[in-house]
């Protein structure tokens, strides 16, 4: 579904992925992992399109096409998704508002029509039941106000929402009490098909014990490290990141 | 990836959509500005004496006066005597009694604009006056507000009808010698809308004209007086076109608005003149003066604009806050692009005691266009326990264009509160990001964002309103990005 | 209403007769400049709310009473009182005279100062008060400061007014070389009980990269009119830090305009004005913001007691192509008395987009609800009433920059503070 092969990305005058390459089939998860400043964000910010950061070497193609030629919506009507680590907010926007108009533009993009109103909002409904979510949170400005938490329940509501091929969550765990991080998880979890990809970026071993990955990858200083399963992951929990930069110089 | 100027080139380069011209023959003056010219006005109009003198006197005033220089604004001397002071459709009889009298053009014209006046009038429940050039030429639903003892007419039917009430209301809120364009209106105007709602009524319906400059040098003076008498409550919607042309045309109207004992007036303005061509050639001159008087106790004046067209704007809706806990608003919408200027805001007369006032101002600069907010917050030494929080936002699109502010607030009681907070912003690269990521479009993320940004003062208006005005924005700013 | 010009014709006959060191070329351009245009009216945009016509009342009475400009009786104590308090290497104009034994007293070597009669400066087109002041100006100073210094170079405007109304003038030139950073303090006084009329210039240089910070502390008899002019322009990358006091006079009349052509530079300026009966304070600020990136942040509070009038107008023009500017500008206001008045005026002028601005007002009360706690724990109303002005003034009395003179300026903010709430008091008692 997704191939990156020898990506070197970099924002102003810093050189952030240096030849990263992964390879993500349909109905795998991933987890990436790292120390801080590794590039983790910067991957999936890449991913989704974002004008700041300078492609210079490799590729990334997405289903056979060139990813990197398309505009941000374009990737997203193509079925990826970006959970946002800092979601902005957007004032006097209704949440609503925002979450019709983009399951709206991905049907439109792949030849069903649009929702109604109606639908829309049973549907909206039912899945902010299932997320734990106050239906209110429908009719507040996009991210206005929000807690940390209720930001990223959010971000979870929008990708059930857009039912996306290819979800990438960057750092949707931290700041999140025990409950939002279940309420997180299971969103994930319900989001697991043989057609889809999830890819997680994440600091932390914690959400992993709730969303199984099928593949663990540590990134150090712009390039993939270290593969392995899920092991992997409580490896590094115990010995911590130096231990991987060990390896990464080694 | 499309990059900022390609849609800002879009925005600029979209088309005036009411632009035309409609080809009806009229009767006009020519251009040229004296005494004989106001006695001809008076005269066609067949108007009461009082009428006349009050013109004349007008008239004269305007002679002594200068025209304002203060704003912040540019445009060539205007030459007063190259303007036809009067403009109106040419009719077999004298004008239309009814809808199906009215020239088929004319109504051609309603529907190019978007106002049918038979099917979206009655469906919207809307009473519709419409100002052409200078006559008022078609009013509905008169029976229905009959009934209630509402007065909707045109301002000459009311001072041939209703002279004692034109007589006793006329220029007590804005009076002649106001300023240099109403002067001129005084003296000049030849029609308008004229409201009446009588002790306790709650006016059945959305009242609401439409104007439109059609004749070519022909400078629009109409002038409007609402009179809400005591708890009385009416909702009040104007809506504004001209067809394109190169050279700029000048319209100077005058609005008054008299609110007593506990009742209340909403004036809705939705302004889409034609703001001139990418170069700045052509449009109008909108320079209107607008002023409420909350003149008995507990009464309200909320006044809310969207101001998208004009090549230059200069109106300041106003509130004397008179009666005690008496209540002003003002909310505004002015987007301005290409070579537009706009000069415009509020002015708060905090008199009685316990008033309150709110302002909200939205500005919006894309474009060469320069975009101020003027607005005066005057706490007079009587006025107990006044209030007032002002909210004035300014959203920048693009590297040309200007924005300022210029709030001037008087204070001159100890128990007043006062808060002005402004902020000056762009469109932020991160919010277009997430929406993008989202599947939006540029320009849908665009328009999304910055009717967000104009909620506040969308929610003020009538809901059919709202739509419009959202749709008129959408057009103005297309594809715009910070 | 009609305000009364200035006799220029007197001017002229009082400049002619100045002693010619040099500055005679310049003196005749003010003239002609002002001649030109005259001093600003009500009329005037920027002029308002302040009618300068006690000023020129007084100007004309000096001026046809032949303009004398020889120093009355100099204030040797007030002078010895204030330079003793407050650290600093002092440099004193008395009666619009620089006192020459105070130039002779400083000898640390990074200050150079001199006089305009040592080098005149070109006649540059300014504001019509400062053409006053260059027209009627015994001599100007300058003071380069070359090294970083530990203490802070005050500089002492004082004047007595003898029994006739009088005018002085003062003009002060500070440089502050790349790199370097300084401390000033301009403080402003004045006793007798003649008519007397102050008029200020200043202009301040901060060089690339150095780091300046300024108090001003105007404290002139309640009697007295001052106006003064500051014009400040920083260097690439330089810092300024301004808190400014205004305390005394009947008419004051502030303008700082600030030109930021450098990118990096940072200025941010504080001031507070307390003004009673009588009196009339009106603050005038511009930013010019040219080039970005560039911070400007203003933040002015007001307490206002009696029949008295205060002006804020704060201005922060953003050219095209300032991209990266953030702008702020906040004026608060506490009324206490249904005599006083405040026009505010925080203007935004903003021509480029890649911009931060933003600016605050409010015009309030005493917190009702705190008051009433205080008394509830056993304040009486006027000591709560204090405590709560005093907590309003506070933010911009502890953000004064030069540490040496903080002491001092609590002290005076204090005294005249516990005058405005006696004035309160009395007010009560009447009503």
């Amino acid at each position: 579904m997704l191939e990156i092969n020898n990506l070197r990305s970099r924002i102003d005058d810093s050189e952030i992925l240096r030849g990263l390459s992964l390879s993500v089939r349909a109905g795998e998860v991933h987890a990436i992992m790292g120390p801080n400043g590794s590039g983790k964000s910067t991957l999936a910010q890449v991913i989704a399109g974002h004008e700041d950061y300078e492609v210079t070497a490799g590729t990334v193609t997405y289903n056979g096409q060139d990813l990197l030629e398309l505009e941000p919506e374009e990737r997203a009507r193509e079925g990826i998704f970006l959970g946002f680590q800092y979601p902005v907010e957007i004032p006097g926007v209704n949440n609503a508002y925002l979450l019709k108009a983009a399951v709206n533009a991905r049907r439109k993009h792949q030849g069903l029509g649009e929702v109604d109103a109606f639908e829309f909002l049973k549907l909206a409904r039912e899945k902010m039941a299932t997320l734990g979510m106050d239906p209110k949170f429908l009719n507040r400005g996009v991210n206005e106000g929000f807690s940390g938490g209720e930001k990223k329940r959010n971000e979870i509501l929008q990708m059930a929402m857009l039912e996306p091929s290819l979800a990438i969550l960057d750092e949707t765990d931290s700041g999140l009490d025990i409950d939002a991080l279940k309420a997180v998880a299971a969103g994930v979890n319900a989001l697991r098909s043989p057609e889809r990809a999830i890819i997680l970026v994440t600091h932390y071993q914690r959400l992993l014990d709730y969303v199984e990955p099928d593949y663990v990858h540590v990134l150090s200083q712009g390039r993939i490290v270290r593969s392995g399963d899920k092991s992997l992951a409580l490896e590094l929990e115990e010995k911590g990141y130096e231990w991987v930069r060990e390896a990464a110089n080694a | 990836m499309a990059t900022e100027s390609e849609n800002l080139e879009s925005l600029v380069n979209r088309r005036y959509e009411h632009g035309f011209i409609t080809d009806i023959e009229t009767d006009s003056l020519p251009p040229g500005l004296n005494e004989d010219v106001i006695r001809a006005i008076s005269a066609r109009k067949h108007e009461p004496p009082f009428m006349l003198e009050w013109r004349l006197q007008a008239y004269r005033q305007w002679l002594e006066m200068t025209e304002p220089a203060w704003a912040h604004v540019r445009y060539p001397k205007i030459d007063y005597n190259e303007i036809s002071y009067f403009s109106a459709p040419k009719s077999d009889d004298d004008r239309p009694k009814s809808l199906d009298e009215v020239d088929p053009k004319l109504l051609e014209t309603y529907d190019k604009l978007g106002i049918p006046l038979h099917e979206r009038a009655r469906l919207a429940g809307v009473a519709v006056d419409a100002v052409f050039d200078s006559v008022s030429v078609a009013t509905t639903f008169k029976e229905k507000l009959s009934e209630a003892g509402v007065i909707f007419c045109s301002f000459s039917e009311a001072v041939q009808e209703h002279p004692e009430l034109v007589q006793k209301y006329l220029g007590t809120v804005v009076p002649r010698r106001d300023n240099f364009f109403a002067a001129l209106n005084a003296a000049v105007f030849s029609d308008g809308s004229f409201v009446y709602i009588p002790k306790g009524v709650r006016c059945p319906m959305e009242l609401s004209t439409y104007f439109r400059i059609n004749a070519a040098n022909t400078g629009q003076f109409e002038r409007t007086l609402i009179i809400a008498d005591e708890g009385s409550h009416v909702s009040y919607l104007e809506g504004c076109t001209a067809p394109m042309r190169d050279e700029n045309q000048l319209h100077a109207a005058v609005v008054e608005l008299i609110a007593l004992k506990d009742a209340e007036i909403k004036y809705s303005t939705v302004q889409n003149w034609y703001p001139g061509d990418e170069n700045g050639v052509g449009g109008i001159y909108n320079f209107v003066t607008k002023r409420g008087d909350c003149r008995g106790a507990n009464s309200k004046i909320s006044w809310t604009q969207v101001e998208t067209g004009s090549a230059i704007t200069w109106k300041y809706p106003s509130c004397l806050l008179r009666g005690d806990n008496s209540v002003g608003e003002f909310y505004s919408v002015a987007v301005t692009n290409n070579l537009q200027q706009a000069d415009t805001g509020t002015k708060m007369i905090h008199i009685g005691r316990n008033t309150s006032s709110t302002i909200v101002s939205k500005g919006i600069s894309a474009g060469r266009a320069q975009n101020a907010y003027r607005g005066l917050v005057r706490i007079m030494p009587q006025a107990h326990g006044a209030r007032n929080h002002t909210q004035c936002d300014s959203l920048l699109i693009g590297k040309e264009c200007g924005a300022h502010t210029f709030p001037y607030m008087e204070i001159r009681n100890p128990s007043a509160r006062v808060e002005h907070e402004a902020t000056t912003s762009k469109i932020s690269a991160d919010q277009l990001f997430y929406c993008r990521q989202r599947g939006l479009s540029e320009e849908d993320a665009v328009n999304m964002i910055v009717n967000g940004f104009c909620k506040e003062v969308f929610k003020e208006l009538p809901m059919e309103f709202a739509v419009e005005a959202q749709a008129l924005l959408n057009v103005s700013l297309e594809g715009a990005v910070g | 209403m009609k305000q009364a010009s200035l006799s220029i014709e007197s001017l002229r006959e009082v400049v002619r007769r100045l002693p010619d060191n040099g500055l005679t070329s310049s003196r005749e351009a003010a003239i002609a400049h002002l001649g030109e245009h005259g001093l600003p009216t009500l009329r005037d945009e920027d002029w308002k709310y302040t009618d300068l016509s006690p000023l020129i009342e007084i100007s004309n009475r000096w001026l046809t009473a032949g303009g004398r400009q020889q120093p009355s009786e100099l204030p040797r104590e007030r002078i010895a009182d204030i330079t003793s308090s407050i650290d600093a290497i002092w440099l004193v104009i008395a009666n619009g005279t620089i006192d020459a034994r105070s130039i002779a007293t400083v000898t640390h070597k990074g200050i150079e100062i001199s006089r305009f009669s040592d080098a005149p400066p070109p006649f540059a087109v300014s504001r019509p008060l400062a053409d006053l002041n260059a027209a009627l100006l015994q001599d100007g100073l300058r003071i380069r400061v070359n090294v970083s210094i530990e203490k802070p170079v005050g500089i002492l405007i004082v004047d007595r007014a003898g029994e006739s109304a009088a005018v002085t003038q003062s003009c002060v030139e500070i440089q502050v070389a790349s790199g370097v950073s300084a401390e000033f303090i301009e403080y402003h006084a004045s006793d007798g009980d003649g008519d007397h009329y102050a008029n200020s210039v200043l202009s301040i240089g901060v060089g690339d990269g150095a780091d300046a910070k300024h108090v001003r502390i105007q404290n002139r008899s309640l009697r007295h009119v001052q106006t003064g002019q500051t014009s400040i322009a920083l260097g690439r990358d330089s810092r300024l830090r301004i808190a400014s006091y205004d305390l005394g006079g009947r008419l004051i009349r502030n303008d700082i305009d600030i030109d930021l052509s450098e990118p990096g530079a940072d200025v941010g300026f504080d001031g507070l004005y307390l003004a009673g009966d009588g009196q009339h304070i009106d603050n005038h600020t511009r930013v010019d913001h040219r080039v970005g990136p560039a911070t400007s942040s203003q933040e002015y509070r007001g307490i206002l007691n009696g029949n008295c009038r205060c002006v804020w107008n704060g201005k922060a023009i953003v050219h095209q192509g300032a991209d990266g500017t953030d702008a702020s500008q906040a004026n608060h206001n506490l009324l206490l008395s249904d005599k006083a008045e405040i026009d505010t005026k925080p203007e935004l002028e903003i021509y480029a987009d890649e911009v931060k601005c933003s600016h605050g007002t409010t015009v309030g009360q005493i917190d009702k609800n705190a008051l009433f706690y205080l008394r509830a724990r056993g304040l009486d109303k006027r000591h709560a009433t204090q405590v709560l002005t005093h907590a309003f003034a506070a933010d911009i009395v502890l953000r004064v920059p030069v540490t040496g003179v903080k002491d001092a300026v609590t002290a005076i903010v204090e005294s005249r503070l516990a005058e405005l709430i006696e004035e309160d008091a009395a007010a009560d008692l009447l009503s």
